[in-house]
């Protein structure tokens, strides 16, 4: 290849790249160059300057290169030095490199020292293009042509730019004019018809389409946000489905969670050991704790699960709306009349009558209000002067007392004494000489004449004469639990020394039994109820239902249409027998069982006594006006009784005059409480 | 009465009643026609919970939904949705199974979404109901933007990216609006307050660090509220930022922004920052998003996550700039500022003409919040801030605590034993920042948060670099309410702002009964000298105490008093003690019993409640009492040492 071919390179196959880049990359192409030893034409000088670097490494590339550049350029130049394909170093030692065509010895030029090469390489502008032939010991320089050859060679193209290496395909075989074909074989069917696989898969499509499963480059709809709430302001009613209840937002951060807490909000050690003790439930949740900075905050371990637990509260938790009452807790409390205007009521103990030795289980009050009449059950009866305290008689009964009684006539003064099976009726020789004789009259009995309804009665209840005592022995088969007193009607007809027994049947085990104080009405307090006969018609008249578990005692308000019933759970329900069967009022009043109830004859107080050692006093006013409703209030508690044996007040009752209370302990005690 | 006759229903008939009315969980199922989790979510979109029916037909145990919900559910068409869903899925499995990968992801593409505006707008028909019950959604959105992406978890990228967006532009309008009203930084995070058209809405921001999902959390349910909270708190943040005249969603042109100038950026954040919305920059991956929008590298769009950060950060370009022009925006200001309230007014004028500056180790995104939301200028150490450190208009530098920062023990030591507080500022002068300025204040950042709570500008003293700040307190706790512990740091705060509004309040010390005796006094006097007169004539009828107490006040405004009157009154004081020593001892059984009398009389349900309030107040009591037992321990081991 001749320079001047490389000289008449087509302009078109030269890039702008390659001349436009050949400026910056001059430097590196230096090295290249050099590296590329290329064989050049003897007319380049030889130059001084022969052992640079790259020439040692790149010294078989440039013997190879060469060689081939001598094979192939043989006819042109041949190289100066005949000593053939021989390693160089053998000529090391040598003042010589070889031999030219002459045989003659080609002397190696005197070398420059390495200052002197490098100024005249400074010097030189075209040193770059300079390469050093260690074949023929000289100094070429590379014309314009051949550096582009040689980048074209190192961009991996055809050395040449007149080589095109997409030459158009010339075909070997002349097709026009040709007598016979290449092949005789039958041009195929499938040639002539459409493609079946393809209809197919065009119908496909096209149902694709049609259904619209391919769109055509529609741009995909990012659905953001909008005006929702445009104009709001004339809705005011929230959708109309059920009810909707809002979320509670929760609960807001005290000043324990803070990061950095006031110092007493933070637990001691041993209170923080102390939650493990609790249960799981009541330990708490949180445990405040002190950072100095906020940076040393770490993070909470708990956020996601604490977020978690809400989101489960607004999905899982039904929704109810209540009520939290903001208010004072007292402002509960119904108001109440002042006490003081419902004076007098009975409120400190004044007098205490001892003398007992066992638990005073019944006393009673005089009508006259002079005396007081007790039974224990130490087997004695006592009676009592009110005003003193001093015991005026006493009677041994030889068994325990369970009721006494006064007759309620003001000038016949007998009492009945129940005691186990039978009922005493006895003379307390009060009263001057003409009431004694009317008692002594009626107390007389006449043990020949049989009862007189022999029939049934006369078996259950006989009339006896007790010498003893001076009084009417009754005797029954059962154990007599308390006696009753009627101004009128007697059930033992005491003139009459007879039994009239109740012509009922009684549902229930009869507990209390009790008169109507005008009316010959006869209440019977059974364990759930108190039904009211009227002895008379000799019928049932009302029954009403206490609701109670088990009542224990009964009183009848003097008026007659109310009446109290005391329990023993500790309830005192308050019935309006014109208003309904059901209790009017019910009071949780005392812890333990009641034992009696009692009203006042003259004021309208009404108490209560119950093994809890206490007795409650109330107010129980009742209206002639028919449409209000008893007003009760509740007035005093009265303590000083003892417990023993696990009961305490066994009795109570009313003086007939005064708002006085008697109070009978099973502490052997009979109290007197005044207002 | 006659009772409602229960007539013979045969079976298979209409029910009555509860029966009627209510139907178990596993009912609805099957009347629906859906699984159990698909009625979770329908549940949580809709809004539908359980009801409590007062007879339980099925037996406690189970849980009851009305039969009007369940209808609701029924006709609802997120539903159907559902169901194609279900169907789609089928079919990509189907698909995938036959390796039909074009057609399994041209399904995919095809799945219905179900649409959620529908029913927000059905569950909040009003924009103030939306706002009303923002809270959880808020909580939920910023514990999602601080959450890690997690394959595993189904927490995918896009969704903590579009959490994070929706909680700055929420913050965004907040702070540019002045509607923060509280700020509290908890163990749990912190909390914000802001009153938004007369909703208080609170939300809780986790601290700026990586959350653990743990396993007992089911993320599917959060994932359920978070599908619909994310369009909601999207609603909202539109309907907010149209009310104040700007585009939603803000426009974020990344290639603008690219090609900008760099003197062309810096020019808008200062007016960003003018207009204080700089909420958004959050992390260090964002300081990377700003650092590259300053040398305005081409390079920009290779990482997703970057390129959503930088929209973010251009969020605060956006903001300030979406004006057409400045006379706009004075008219729109001038205009707006009419419409605030005190409330407003006095939150975007706490921190006017105060220009903090952020250490690099303070928590950035919140008090880059909160310091603009009340009118502060801030700025922050790193690239992309409106001003550096060296400005000398600064006010205020919130930084820590150096020394808990660089030094050991001992030189905590040191300080904890306060001998040396000038030590400390050697230490700021040894660190990295090197130099410092007195015309600053160095402060914490609880001084901030404090600050904003109390709604002034506490003294900086408490809150000096190097010191344990006073303690943090809840804003949200009411001092007002009767037997409340109130801590000392309290009392304070509650004298510094009396301080501010020029009032006079007694010490914390003196009761306020004291002071305002001195007044009664006087008014009692001045009536008095005329009732005495009188009372001199008419023998002295008043009451005993009354007399005497009248009296006394006598002898100092006349000076001159009636010796025999004197002796009267004496004398039945005396007779008037007795009694009432009497009186008393009576009286103290007296009242006991008449609680009991009061208890007596009411019907159960009422004693029951007064016993649950009584509980309940000693409970609150014995809290407080503890509180106050270690108070007393505390100031007594302090008073020792």
């Amino acid at each position: 290849m001749s320079p001047k071919k490389q000289n008449e390179e087509d302009p078109h196959v030269s890039d702008s790249d390659t001349d436009s880049t050949y400026e910056d990359s001059s430097a590196a192409d230096d090295d290249d160059g050099d590296s590329f030893g290329s064989p050049s034409e003897s007319e380049s000088e030889p130059a001084a300057g022969d052992d640079s670097e790259p020439d040692e490494h790149g010294e078989s590339d440039s013997s190879g290169l060469h060689q081939e550049e001598s094979d192939s350029s043989e006819d042109e130049v041949a190289p100066r030095n005949t000593v053939g394909d021989v390693p160089l170093h053998w000529y090391d030692d040598e003042p010589h490199i070889g031999y030219d065509i002459k045989g003659k010895k080609i002397k190696k030029k005197d070398k420059l020292d390495k200052l002197g090469s490098f100024l005249a390489n400074v010097d030189d502008s075209k040193n770059w293009r300079k390469v050093y032939d260690e074949y023929n010991d000289e100094e070429v320089e590379l014309t314009k042509d051949e550096v582009k050859l040689v980048r074209r060679l190192l961009k991996n193209r055809a050395p040449h730019a007149d080589f095109n290496p997409y030459p158009d395909y010339v075909d070997w075989f002349k097709w026009d004019g040709a007598k016979h074909p290449l092949s005789n074989a039958p041009e195929p069917k499938r040639r002539f018809i459409p493609s079946k696989w393809e209809a197919k898969k065009v119908v496909q499509y096209v149902r694709a389409i049609r259904k619209g499963l391919i769109t055509f480059d529609k741009p995909k709809e990012e659905d953001g946000p909008y005006l929702l709430w445009e104009d709001d302001s004339g809705l005011t009613e929230k959708s109309n489905h059920l009810a909707y209840i809002p979320a509670p937002k929760q609960r807001l951060p005290g000043n324990e969670e803070s990061y950095n807490p006031p110092l007493e909000y933070i637990p001691t050690q041993e209170e923080i050991n102390s939650y493990q003790l609790m249960y799981e439930e009541d330990r708490p949740k949180f445990i405040p704790k002190r950072f100095t900075s906020m940076r040393s905050i770490p993070a909470y371990e708990n956020a996601m699960k604490e977020c978690f637990e809400r989101c489960l509260d607004l999905y899982l938790c039904p929704r109810v709306r209540k009520k939290r009452l903001n208010i004072d807790p007292e402002s509960l409390k119904p108001k109440l009349p002042s006490r003081k205007e419902l004076k007098p009521y009975p409120t400190a103990c004044y007098i205490e009558y001892k003398g007992h030795e066992d638990a005073v289980t019944s006393i009673s009050v005089e009508p006259s209000g002079q005396w007081i009449a007790s039974g224990s059950s130490d087997g004695t009866v006592r009676i009592w002067e009110v005003e003193t305290g001093r015991c005026l008689r006493r009677w041994d009964v030889g068994e325990a007392v369970n009721c006494v009684a006064w007759n309620p006539l003001p000038d016949v003064h007998i009492l009945a004494v129940s005691l186990g099976q039978d009922v005493l009726i006895l003379n307390t020789h009060l009263g001057d000489d003409e009431e004694q004789k009317k008692i002594k009259e009626l107390l007389s009995v006449d043990t020949s004449t049989p009862s007189d309804d022999s029939g049934n009665s006369a078996t259950s209840v006989r009339w006896l004469q007790d010498d003893k005592h001076g009084g009417i022995k009754l005797k029954f088969f059962k154990t007599v639990t308390a006696v009753e007193w009627h101004r009128k009607v007697l059930i033992h007809h005491l003139s009459k020394k007879l039994t009239q027994k109740l012509p009922f049947k009684l549902h229930g085990l009869a507990v209390r039994s009790t008169f109507h104080p005008s009316r010959s009405i006869f209440f019977i307090c059974t364990k759930q109820s108190v039904r009211v006969y009227d002895l008379l018609k000799r019928k049932l008249i009302k029954k009403l239902d206490t609701g109670l578990r088990e009542a224990s005692s009964i009183a009848v308000h003097p008026g007659g249409d109310n009446l109290i019933v005391g329990s023993k759970e500790g309830k005192l329900c308050w019935f309006d027998m014109d208003l309904s069967s059901k209790p009017y009022k019910t009071l949780k009043c005392h812890p333990k069982d009641i034992n009696n109830v009692v009203y006042h004859r003259s004021y309208p107080l009404f108490a209560s006594c119950s093994d809890d050692c206490n007795a409650y006093v109330f107010h129980g006013m009742v209206y002639s006006d028919l449409n209000q409703n008893p007003l009760i209030v509740p007035l005093e508690i009265l303590r000083g009784h003892t417990s023993s044996d696990g009961r305490g007040i066994l009795d109570c009752k009313f003086h007939p005059r005064q708002p006085w209370l008697f109070t009978a302990g099973a502490d052997k005690l009979i109290k007197l409480y005044c207002h | 009465m006659v009772k409602a006759v229960k007539h013979y229903r045969p079976p298979g008939k209409k029910k009555e009643g509860n029966a009627a009315k209510f139907v178990t969980r596993s009912q609805a199922l099957k009347q629906l026609q859906i699984n159990l989790p698909l009625f979770r979510k329908l549940c949580i979109l809709k809004g539908v919970t359980p009801r409590e029916p007062k007879k339980k037909f099925k037996g406690t145990h189970q849980t009851y939904y009305h039969v009007k919900d369940v209808a609701f559910l029924h006709h609802e068409p997120l539903l159907e949705i559902h169901r194609e869903i279900r169907v789609h899925e089928r079919k990509i499995k189907k698909a995938e199974a036959k390796k039909n990968l074009e057609r399994a992801k041209r399904l995919r593409e095809k799945t219905p979404k179900p649409k959620i505006d529908r029913i927000i707008r059905q569950r909040y028909p009003r924009f103030v109901d939306a706002l009303g019950e923002l809270d959880d959604c808020l909580s939920m959105v910023h514990l999602f933007a601080a959450l890690p992406a997690a394959e595993s978890k189904k927490i995918d990228i896009e969704c903590v990216h579009k959490c994070r967006r929706l909680a700055h532009e929420w913050q965004a309008f907040i702070s540019r609006t002045h509607k923060l009203r509280k700020a509290f930084v908890s163990v749990k995070g912190i909390y914000y307050q802001a009153e938004v058209e007369g909703q208080k809405i609170t939300w809780l921001t986790p601290h700026s660090l990586q959350q653990v999902v743990s396993d007992d959390v089911d993320v599917i349910t959060m994932l359920n509220f978070l599908q619909l909270y994310e369009p909601l708190l999207g609603f909202v943040n539109f309907r907010l930022y149209h009310s104040i005249n700007l585009k939603y969603p803000p426009i974020l042109d990344p290639r603008l922004e690219a090609l900008a100038a760099d003197l062309y950026a810096l020019s808008r954040y200062a007016n960003a920052n003018v207009n204080a919305i700089p909420s958004v920059v959050n992390s260090e991956a964002s300081q990377v998003a700003e650092s590259e929008q300053g040398d305005a590298k081409p390079k920009r769009d290779d990482i997703e996550h970057e390129k959503s950060e930088l929209r973010l950060a251009q969020l605060q370009h956006q903001l300030p700039t979406n004006e057409p022009g400045a006379l706009m925006q004075l008219v729109e200001e001038a205009a707006s500022e009419e419409e605030e309230d005190q409330d407003t007014r006095e939150c975007k004028n706490l921190f006017k003409d105060l220009k903090f500056f952020l250490s690099r180790e303070v928590p950035r995104e919140s008090l880059l919040f909160v310091i603009p939301a009340f009118g502060g200028i801030v700025s922050w150490e790193g690239e992309g801030a409106p001003f550096q450190e060296s400005d000398q208009s600064i006010t205020h530098q919130v930084c820590f605590s150096y020394y808990l920062l660089g030094l050991g023990d001992l030189l905590y030591l040191m300080m904890s034993t306060h001998l040396a507080i000038g030590f400390n500022f050697k230490i700021v002068d040894r660190d990295a920042q090197g130099h410092k300025f007195l015309s600053r204040e160095y402060v914490q950042p609880q001084w901030v948060f404090d600050s904003v709570n109390a709604r002034i500008i506490l003294p900086t003293v408490d809150y000096m670099v190097g010191r344990i700040p006073p303690p943090h307190l809840s804003p949200f706790i009411d001092y007002e309410e009767e037997g409340a512990y109130i801590p000392d740091y309290a009392k304070t705060i509650k004298q510094l702002q009396a301080a501010a509004r020029k009032e006079v309040l007694p010490l914390p010390g003196v009761g306020k009964e004291d002071l305002e005796d001195p007044q009664n006094i006087l008014v009692e006097g001045i009536m008095d000298r005329a009732e005495a007169n009188q009372a001199a004539q008419r023998k002295q009828k008043m009451m005993m105490l009354e007399q005497q107490y009248h009296n006394d006040l006598k002898k100092e405004l006349q000076g001159v008093t009636n010796g025999k009157m004197d002796s009267n009154v004496d004398k039945q004081l005396s007779t008037g003690e007795i009694q009432t020593r009497e009186e008393s001892t009576a009286n103290a059984q007296q009242k006991d019993d008449a609680d009991d009398m009061g208890t007596l009389m009411m019907s159960r349900k009422k004693r029951k409640l007064l016993e649950a309030m009584k509980m309940s107040n000693e409970r609150k009591q014995a809290k407080n009492d503890l509180i106050k037992q270690r108070k007393k321990k505390i100031d007594e081991a302090h008073k020792k040492s």
